[in-house]
């Protein structure tokens, strides 16, 4: 099994964690980070990580090696992306494609900024309360439908 | 009923994006020990995700594959040199045939080799040019001598 090889250092195993998941995580990163010499940098780090950390998969709570991977790809894009103000427009490259570009593109409007702000920008719920003037309470239940909006939109189109 | 009320809330979307708090993870694990099958529904979440983003995947350079790969190379070369060892190497690229690895004493001999180099080269030069000069100052006290001579051979 592919985790017991990583775990013990197999080096082919590592190469085909890479050649398994670096597609599928790249397009995720490109959507969070669309320049590509950040979004590079981030597949980079995610697999250094990765093969030093891959004992911590078993206590992590996923179940798959991806949504690990991705768990820690999102981290690292949010760490690598610049504020919006820094983007000329020519950097962007799959901002309108994607898995969560286009369940972004569903969701009403409150839920739209409030998982924007929370996913893409990795903000607390406090910070984001504060951004938009809105109690905690409410911003929690804004994220909380836009879950359920998740699950509907991942059953539909991927069950 | 609850566990399906739970189940369709969101919650496990959330914790799959990590976007849920410590709280409602803390409350997930315990509810997974309580309810297992809630680990069968976890992976389902994240198979359908992980078949989302393979819909669509996009393969970074191949630099950046290199990259990644020849640190992994890298890793295995420390992994498998003996600790007992007291060298130290400059690791350059190992095992792909178009390269070599060689001794740290070796930068140190080259910078050694490339200063004593242009030690021996400015010598060189120099005493080659007050070597010259010499020359071209004996030739000169030859002709005066000459001329000297030839001036008071007449008077002889």
């Amino acid at each position: 099994m592919l985790i017991e090889r990583l775990v013990i250092g197999d080096p082919a195993a590592k190469e085909l964690l890479y050649d398994r998941y670096a597609g599928a995580l790249y397009g995720i990163v490109l959507q969070l980070v669309p320049v590509k010499e950040r979004a590079d940098e981030v597949i980079v780090k995610v697999f250094f990580w990765a093969f030093h950390h891959i004992a911590a998969f078993q206590t992590s709570g996923h179940r798959t090696l991806f949504a690990w991977l991705l768990r820690k790809t999102r981290e690292f894009a949010i760490k690598e992306a610049l504020p919006e103000t820094a983007l000329t427009g020519k950097e962007l490259m799959k901002q309108e494609e994607g898995v969560l570009q286009q369940f972004y593109m569903i969701l009403p409007a409150d839920q739209q900024q409030v998982f924007r702000l929370s996913y893409f920008k990795g903000l607390s719920i406090t910070t984001i309360a504060r951004l938009l003037a809105l109690p905690e309470e409410q911003i929690n239940d804004i994220l909380k439908d836009a879950m359920k909006s998740f699950r509907q939109f991942l059953k539909e189109t991927w069950n | 009923m609850e566990l399906k009320f739970y189940i369709e809330s969101g919650i496990i979307e959330s914790f799959v994006l990590g976007l849920a708090s410590d709280e409602e993870v803390a409350e997930l694990q315990h509810m997974r020990k309580l309810y297992p099958e809630l680990d069968t529904e976890v992976e389902f979440v994240e198979r359908r995700l992980e078949r989302a983003a393979f819909d669509e995947p996009a393969m970074p350079p191949v630099e950046i594959r290199d990259r990644v790969l020849q640190k992994i190379r890298w890793e295995q070369g420390h992994a498998y040199s003996d600790p007992s060892s007291n060298y130290t190497f400059i690791n350059i690229q190992p095992k792909d045939g178009d390269h070599i690895t060689v001794h740290r004493w070796w930068k140190v001999f080259f910078i050694i080799f490339f200063i004593m180099s242009k030690v021996f080269l400015f010598l060189a030069i120099f005493y080659y040019l007050k070597y010259r000069l010499s020359q071209e100052q004996r030739s000169d006290n030859l002709h005066q001598m000459i001329r000297q001579e030839q001036t008071q051979s007449p008077l002889l």
